[in-house]
Parts: C-alpha cells; sequence; structure tokens
C-alpha cells in the first residue's frame, strides 16, 4: 500500500491573524448598507496573500474560504464547529468566527493546499433555522 | 523489534495524547484529524454507521448526549455504564476509553505495531479503577499495560529535561490545572525513587470556568448597560433561546481573550452581528484587563490553594520543605494562577515544561525503562483484502462520489478516509464488500485522499489500496492558451510608442484571472471626449510589438465617461478573466474616481474600432515610410528592399480603411485589421536586427552611466543587483527579443534614477529648475516655503530635506510641467 504523505505546514501565526483580519474587515464591509467600493480593495489584499506576496519561493500564497452557509457533518475536519440549538440533524453554518485558511504550494508542477487554520464556526439545524 | 515499552499514553479526562522514545527523546504524536494539535479530546460520539472519536465527537457532545460520551473517566471502574440511544446498547466506562486509545493509536505513523504502552492515571485512582483502566488497554489491543501516575508522569518530564541536575532526594508538588479538571499531588523521591504522598482534587474545575466567568460577568454586564435585553443570560444559555448561538461565539471570543490575557494585559472583545430588543444592532468593542480577569478567577484559585493547604498540614510540612510547584495543565498558563499559587504558598512555581503535553512526555520516558513482555507469537494479522475503487480523477464538483468494490474477509474490519490537508474525515465506518463516498474537494488543487483499513482494534491491515487522486479545478479537463494574451502599455523608453506586457502566459490552463494595476500616464479631464484610456488586449507573443499581435478586445474609456477628473499617476487596476469557453472579459478600475468600466468579449464577435484601426494603418503606413528611409540612408538594401515590396500592400490597406465609416457593420475592418498585422509582422521581423542593435547599444550606455554612478554614489544592495542583472546578460541577449533587453535595460535605469535622487548635484539641479518656475507653481505661497526651505537645506547640506522637498515643488507645478524637469525619474510606467 502507498502511503500518502501527511504534510504539516507552519505557517507564522501573524500571516493567520493578517488573513483574519481581512476576512473580518470584509465580513463588516458585506454588512454596510451604503453602497462602497470596499470590496475590490479585500479583493486586492485577497489576490495579493494569494499570488503576489510570496513569489520567488515554492509557496503560492494563503487564501480563506468563508464557509458560511454551508452544511456541516461530522465529516468535516477543516472546521471546529459548535452547535447552537437544540437539533443536530441538517446542521448548516450560521456565523462564522474565523475562517478556513490555505496554504498553497507547487510540487511536481501541481498546485497543493494544506489547511493552516480550521474554521471556527458556529453551526445550526437548518429546520429552526428557517 | 524493540524490548522496551516506548511508547506512553495519557489518558485524559478531557484530553489524551500519545508520545514515543526514541534514542533518548521523546516525540509527540500529533493529531493527523486536528491540524497542528498534539492532543486528542475524550470524547466519543455514535452514528449509526460509525464512531466518532476526538475534535468531532465535542462538536456534538453537548447537543446529543444521548450518542456522545465525554468524562468518562470520573467513572472509571463503576457498573455505571453510558447508554447509547443510535445503538439502543450500553456503553462501559472501559470501552469509551478503550476507543479513545484506539483512536490514538492512529497517529501513530511510524508503522511500528503497538502492543505494549504505558497509561497514566491519576494520583487519586484506587485498584479498581487502575485495573479498569487496564482493561480498557487491553480491549484497544495493547498485548501489554503498564500504568503511571499522572503526577509521577509530570514530573519525570521534568526530571528527564532537567538531565544534568541529579534529581535524588527531595519533594515537591504538582499542580494540575486542565480545561475541565484540577489536581494537585505531593511528590517525593527518595534513592532516585518517586511516589505520590498525598492528593486532592476538584473534578468539576478548570479554563472552561474561566471562559464562562469572562461572558457572565463582564460581557452581560455591558450589554445590559448599552442596549436593551431583558433576561439575557436565560436567552443565551437556554439551548433554545434566541441568543444561545451568540452565546457559544462569545465563549469562543473569552476563550480567545482568556489567552491573550496571559501575554498582554488587556484583550478586546468585539461583540456585534446582532440586534438587541429594540433593533438596535449591538457593535461594541469590550476591554478586558487582565486584573479584571484576575478578579474573576480569584475565588477559584484561592480554592485550589485551600486544597494545597490542606495536604501540606495532612503532611506536617512547612513550605520551606517543598522546592517546587510543577504546574501543569493549559490553565497553568494564566500568569494570576502562577503568581497566586506562588504569593500565598511562598514555595517557587515551577512553570519549565509543557503543561499540556507533561503527562504524556512523562508517560514515554518512562516506557523506556519497561521491558516489553510479549510472547513473539505472530501477532501480526493477516488479511488478504483487496480493494478497486472508481471515481473520476479530474471534478469540477464541490465533491466527487468515491466507490469501491472489496474482495476478502471484511468480517471485523472498518475503513476511514481522510483528505491529505486534513479538512475531511469520514470517521471510522464499517467495511463491506461495497463502499461509497461523497470526498468533499478543495477547489483549484489536487486533492489526495487516502482510504487506510483497520481491524477491530485499530491496527492497520495491509491492502492494495493506491492514494485516491482528485484533480479540482483545472488539469486534464482544462484546455490551455494557445498564444500569449497580454495588454498593450506605454513604452517609458520611447514616447508616443507602446509595447507588450504579459497577461497570460501561453498554455496557462483555463479558465485564469489577472489583476494588474499600472499608474496612468496621462490626466484625463471629466467630459473630455478626445483624452482616452485604452485598455488594449491581444493576443500572440508578448515579444512582438502591438501591432504585430491580434487584438481580442479594446476597451477604451473617455472623459465622458468619468465622474470627475484623474490625475496622471493615478492607479488603473485592470482585471482581465478569461472562461474555459475563452469569453474575455476586462474591467477597469479607476481607483481615483472609484469607477468601474467593465467589458465582456467574446472573440467570435471581435471588437475592432474603426477609429482606432485608422490610426494605427495610418501609424504604420508612417512606420513603414521611415523604416525604409532609415534602411535606405544605412545603405542596408536587404532591408530596404524587404521593406519596399511591402509598400505597396500597406498603400490599399490605408486606402481601404480611410474608406470605412466608423459605423460600418461589414467584416471589411476585420479582414482589413487582419492585413495590417501581417504587414506589421513583416515589418517586424525585417528590423528586427535594427531593432536588437539599438536596444543593445542602449542597454550598453545605461549599463556604463550606471556603473559610474553606483562607483561613486553606490549602496551595496544597488550593486547586487545591477550585478544580478549583468551576470544574466548573455542570458537575455541571445533571447534576441529587443524588448527582454529593453527590460533589462529599464531595470538599470531605475537603479540609476534611485542613486541620482540621492546625489546633491541632480537634487540642486532639480531645485534649480523648480525655483525658475516658480511663479507657474499652483500655490505660490507654499511654493515660497518650500523655496527658502530648499535654500537652507543646501545650505546645511541637508539632501534627504531637499528631495522631499523637490517632491514638493514639483506637485506645486501644473498638470504634464514637471516632465519636462524630470522625464526620466520614474512618474508613470
Amino acid at each position: 500500500m502507498q502511503e500518502i504523505k501527511k504534510v504539516t505546514v507552519k505557517v507564522p501565526q501573524a500571516y493567520l491573524d493578517f488573513m483574519n483580519q481581512i476576512f473580518e474587515i470584509e465580513k463588516k464591509a458585506t454588512n454596510l448598507k451604503e453602497e462602497n467600493s470596499i470590496q475590490r480593495n479585500i479583493n486586492k489584499m485577497k489576490g495579493i496573500m494569494e499570488e503576489e506576496f510570496f513569489k520567488g519561493t515554492t509557496t503560492i500564497g494563503l487564501s480563506f474560504h468563508n464557509p458560511l452557509g454551508e452544511s456541516f457533518t461530522d465529516t468535516r475536519t477543516d472546521c471546529e464547529a459548535t452547535i447552537s440549538g437544540t437539533s443536530v440533524e441538517n446542521l448548516e453554518i450560521i456565523e462564522v468566527i474565523k475562517p478556513i485558511i490555505f496554504y498553497a504550494y507547487q510540487e511536481n508542477d501541481k498546485t497543493l493546499k494544506v489547511i493552516v487554520q480550521p474554521a471556527v464556526v458556529i453551526v445550526q439545524s437548518k429546520i429552526i433555522h428557517q | 523489534m524493540e524490548n522496551t515499552i516506548n511508547y506512553g499514553i495519557d489518558l485524559g479526562t478531557t484530553n489524551s495524547a500519545i508520545a514515543k522514545f526514541v534514542k533518548g527523546e521523546v516525540f509527540i504524536f500529533s493529531n493527523p484529524q486536528d491540524m497542528g494539535s498534539r492532543t486528542l479530546p475524550s470524547i466519543v460520539g455514535y452514528k449509526k454507521d460509525k464512531i466518532l472519536v476526538g475534535k468531532q465527537a465535542r462538536v456534538f457532545a453537548e447537543r446529543e448526549p444521548e450518542n456522545v460520551k465525554s468524562v468518562f473517566k470520573r467513572k472509571m471502574g463503576t457498573s455505571e455504564s453510558f447508554p447509547v440511544k443510535s445503538l439502543n446498547q450500553s456503553k462501559t466506562p472501559i470501552e469509551l476509553s478503550a476507543q479513545v486509545l484506539k483512536e490514538l493509536k492512529t497517529f501513530v505513523n511510524t508503522g511500528d505495531n503497538l502492543d505494549a504502552v504505558v497509561i497514566t492515571i491519576p494520583a487519586s485512582f484506587d485498584t479498581i479503577q487502575s485495573n479498569a483502566t487496564k482493561e480498557a488497554g487491553i480491549q484497544a489491543g495493547f498485548k501489554q499495560v503498564v500504568l503511571l501516575q499522572e503526577p509521577i508522569a509530570a514530573s519525570l518530564a521534568y526530571a528527564n529535561m532537567k538531565k544534568e541536575r541529579e534529581m535524588k532526594e527531595g519533594q515537591w508538588l504538582v499542580y494540575d490545572l486542565g480545561g475541565g479538571t484540577f489536581d494537585v499531588a505531593l511528590i517525593k523521591i527518595k534513592d532516585g525513587e518517586m511516589k505520590v504522598l498525598d492528593h486532592e482534587g476538584d473534578n468539576f474545575l478548570g479554563g472552561a470556568d474561566f471562559d464562562n466567568l469572562i461572558v457572565e460577568k463582564l460581557i452581560i454586564p455591558k450589554l445590559y448597560e448599552n442596549y436593551k435585553f431583558s433576561d439575557l443570560e436565560d436567552k443565551m444559555k437556554s439551548a433554545s433561546g434566541k441568543f444561545n448561538a451568540v452565546y457559544l461565539k462569545l465563549l469562543r471570543l473569552s476563550e480567545d481573550a482568556k489567552i491573550i490575557l496571559s501575554a498582554k494585559t488587556s484583550a478586546e472583545i468585539e461583540v456585534s452581528g446582532f440586534a438587541d430588543e429594540d433593533g438596535n444592532d449591538v457593535d461594541i468593542e469590550i476591554v478586558i484587563t487582565r486584573s479584571e480577569f484576575n478578579d474573576l478567577i480569584k475565588t477559584y484559585i484561592d480554592g485550589t490553594i485551600e486544597m494545597i493547604k490542606q495536604i501540606i498540614t495532612r503532611n506536617s510540612l512547612k513550605a520551606i520543605d517543598l522546592q517546587f510547584t510543577l504546574m501543569v495543565g493549559g490553565s497553568t498558563y494564566i500568569p494570576y494562577v502562577r503568581n497566586r499559587v506562588e504569593e500565598v504558598l511562598q514555595i517557587p512555581v515551577n512553570c519549565e515544561i509543557d503543561p499540556t503535553t507533561a503527562v504524556a512526555i512523562g508517560a514515554a520516558y518512562y516506557s523506556a525503562t519497561k521491558p516489553k513482555e510479549i510472547e513473539k507469537t505472530g501477532t501480526k494479522v493477516k488479511t488478504s483484502i483487496s480493494i478497486k475503487t472508481s471515481y473520476n480523477k479530474a471534478s469540477k464538483e464541490k465533491d466527487e462520489l468515491f466507490s469501491a468494490r472489496v474482495t476478502g474477509n471484511t468480517d471485523g474490519l472498518s475503513y476511514r478516509i481522510t483528505r491529505q490537508d486534513g479538512g475531511f474525515d469520514s470517521g471510522i465506518k464499517k467495511l463491506s464488500e461495497r463502499i461509497s463516498e461523497d470526498l468533499p474537494l478543495v477547489d483549484g488543487a489536487f486533492n489526495f485522499f487516502s482510504l487506510v483499513v483497520y481491524d477491530n482494534q485499530n491496527n492497520i491491515i495491509e491492502t492494495d489500496i493506491e492514494p485516491i487522486g482528485i484533480n479540482s479545478g483545472f488539469g486534464i479537463s482544462g484546455q490551455p492558451i494557445p498564444e500569449d494574451i497580454c495588454l498593450e502599455v506605454d513604452d517609458y523608453d520611447n514616447p508616443g510608442e507602446t509595447r507588450l506586457v504579459l497577461v497570460f502566459q501561453k498554455n496557462t490552463i483555463l479558465p485564469t484571472k489577472k489583476t494588474l494595476t499600472f499608474p496612468l500616464n496621462k490626466s484625463v479631464l471629466k467630459g473630455s471626449i478626445d483624452e482616452v484610456i485604452r485598455v488594449n488586449v491581444l493576443e500572440g507573443t508578448h515579444l512582438a510589438l502591438p501591432e504585430a499581435n491580434k487584438p481580442i478586445g479594446i476597451m477604451e474609456i473617455t472623459g465622458s465617461m468619468l465622474k470627475r477628473d484623474v490625475s496622471k499617476g493615478s492607479d488603473i487596476e485592470i482585471n482581465i478573466t478569461m472562461t474555459e469557453t475563452r469569453d474575455l472579459s476586462v474591467s477597469a478600475y479607476l481607483s481615483m474616481v472609484d469607477q468601474e468600466f467593465k467589458e465582456i468579449f467574446n472573440p467570435k464577435v471581435r471588437v475592432t474600432s474603426v477609429n482606432y484601426l485608422k490610426e494605427q494603418v495610418e501609424d504604420l503606413s508612417d512606420k513603414l515610410e521611415l523604416e525604409i528611409q532609415e534602411a535606405t540612408d544605412k545603405e542596408d538594401f536587404e532591408t530596404a528592399g524587404a521593406l519596399s515590396k511591402l509598400k505597396k500592400e500597406m498603400e490599399t490597406v490605408s486606402q481601404e480603411t480611410e474608406s470605412l465609416t466608423s459605423d460600418d457593420i461589414t467584416d471589411k475592418r476585420y479582414q482589413l485589421e487582419d492585413k495590417k498585422r501581417k504587414i506589421a509582422q513583416e515589418i517586424d521581423s525585417a528590423t528586427k536586427n535594427k531593432r536588437i542593435q539599438q536596444v543593445k547599444a542602449h542597454y550598453f550606455e545605461v549599463k556604463e552611466e550606471c556603473e559610474k554612478m553606483l562607483d561613486e554614489n553606490g549602496n551595496d544592495h544597488e550593486r547586487k543587483t545591477f550585478n544580478d542583472i549583468v551576470a544574466q546578460e548573455s542570458a537575455f541577449f541571445a533571447t534576441n527579443s529587443p524588448l527582454k533587453i529593453q527590460e533589462k535595460s529599464d531595470e538599470i535605469h531605475s537603479i540609476n534614477s534611485k542613486i541620482r535622487w540621492r546625489t546633491p548635484e541632480f537634487l540642486t539641479s532639480i531645485f534649480q529648475w523648480c525655483k525658475n518656475n516658480q511663479t507657474r507653481m499652483n500655490d505660490q505661497a507654499q511654493a515660497k516655503s518650500l523655496v527658502d526651505a530648499g535654500n537652507f537645506a543646501i545650505e546645511s547640506k541637508n539632501w534627504e530635506r531637499l528631495s522631499e522637498i523637490n517632491s514638493g515643488l514639483l506637485n506645486l507645478l501644473p498638470k504634464g510641467a514637471e516632465k519636462e524637469a524630470t522625464t526620466r525619474i520614474g512618474f508613470g510606467l
């Protein structure tokens, strides 16, 4: 049996903190009612971290994913969940405190990603939520 | 085979860990399912088809207590059992502990066959409880289980860390405050043998209680103060309460704040994302100081100190008889805990070991001294399991169905599929002849999964399965672009000319996107029609001249489309996206006006502006004339001849283009465009040599200038940059691409500019020029004060200041005027 190499990547906490801040800003910007173009600057920042920042190294970059609204099951180890409410059926992510952060790198011409920060989320049964 | 046990397990009430002793050192295995964590929550959950252990079980622990069991360690050795609803049967604490131990086995990636282990137990465990722990180990598949008391394990971890110190005699306390339990033990070492003399504990005290206190005593009162709520605490704590989700979030944030308070004197908690009873949005930042937090936990910590005092009194000891208090458990990171314990007891605290893993480490050290006593009776489980898999190797879906057919005897076997990045874990499921699983994929990456088969004691069973690899987002199914996609930009060194920058390289897999930012090279006034910002996307090698490539999309932004004027130097952000079906969309964003212009080009309908075509044809025609003239002057008759042949064709194209109306609907413009491009390509190849010679000459000129400047005023960094470029000289000359060589000249040129901006002569001359143009400046008063300051700066030889003043003065000039002074100083592209 061929074993899959487990990759463990240690990304300095400051980078993760930075990504979390971008995420926070994005979260706040989406709540703004007045018209604005903050999202553009956020996308730019995300783009820099995803493609530009680590140029010249085997690291491709850091990106995050906001799993808000996605369903949650016990197989999802990319999220650290806390269940709100009484039911545990049909769980949906209703609040994201921290996003999933991916570290992308190049190996043998392939782009590989590793999770360097699981999301911290609150989940609730869709049935109650509706 | 090693003849000592070498493996130690901390089977904790809330968290467990496994460590191995290797050649004098101990390694703690990390939890493969929990990024970066070296511990496993001691929680077991039963679902219909699988068993969850650890973090994933913890998620369901509070809400589904009928199926998820935790803190069963407290019930070890009792006849009590835990009913599991989903299974319709009860599980004993031994069975539950065995599950945790089995899960810990899967942490081990060394390929060892784990048959013997040291497991730690609290000092308070009696014989029955100890035997029960042993039984759990046997049920988990260990053939030999040796028990060790936790305070001793922690002390061993400490003693081994302090190898140099002889620890033959002495006594100390082990203070163990974890996430949910507290224990204190008195340890005595005599003739090198450690013993627990006395112990006390509270099974319901730990870090989780402190998080709750922060929410209850600090956050909720602040919310009452600033917003309108009634019965907030109830509504938060009740599972069906309106603010239950908020409460859980606040607990998380409080835990983070608690951790921060161990390092800093204050921490902020941002409470937002819900509304109060009047419908006002809650958005408040609550600052918690370390002293506030200390006040909260004081009573609890004093309670633990009382227990220690009891031990001291019971054993007729004085503080002076104890060497130190060894701090273990995550909550001992809290500075107040350390200080308070030390202050009240007057015994120095010892925080030298990692409080979360000390027990497992100590157990591993101990295990290295215990010989294995197992008969070698072909313990290796033999099965011949063969697995045939079936799944899509490339997928664009969010998840992909994986199915497999298993041949061989699957009785009592189970399997588990995990994703390499740690984002998915199927849990341990029963193996049957056919298995299927939805595997979630990470977008835009290769997803690797591994399927591992276990026997009923979680020993790995060999199978013939290969790693499961699914490519998501691109690769096999993606199609490459046949040619470079480039953008036409102004050529900084040849005013009026343009060149290409690469956007997507040939063979890039679609879909793809890129954002590029450039400073504008000119100002565009609001309302003007003549001033145009042109975004021209072309297809073809980026090393060629723009007119030799196929335009696939051009977007024009005129002043009439702008909300206000845009200045030269402000950024234009160009975002280019190409879909799999080669639809090109271009959006340009002008940061200064906060306006975005977007166009989607479908290459089937080539967007070619007639006016632009006319302009280009005219330029090309002029260029051809010029080239012929030049070649003839240089008596390069070969080139001149080749170019003259193109002349006739060029004339036809010129005439036909001229006759086009701007709203011509036939495809004539495309044909002409095509012809024009072919002519341009031919001119390009006929004159390439000439251009290469030119750029080379220019390159050497710039290089020489730079060498001189580096000698006089360069710093090490600039020298290195320069040397790096020069070292590549033969390589970029060999490309025979004028653009490549030009690029390098530009790089050297920018070194020159940087140095020049530091040299007194240049700064003084710029200043002098500005002074001469003082009357033209927009703000006369400011100009005067800057000029005065500049004179002073020159007198006092403060060149740094002069450089700032120059920038200030240049900014005061009317638009475009600064170019006269600083054509090559690095404004614009």
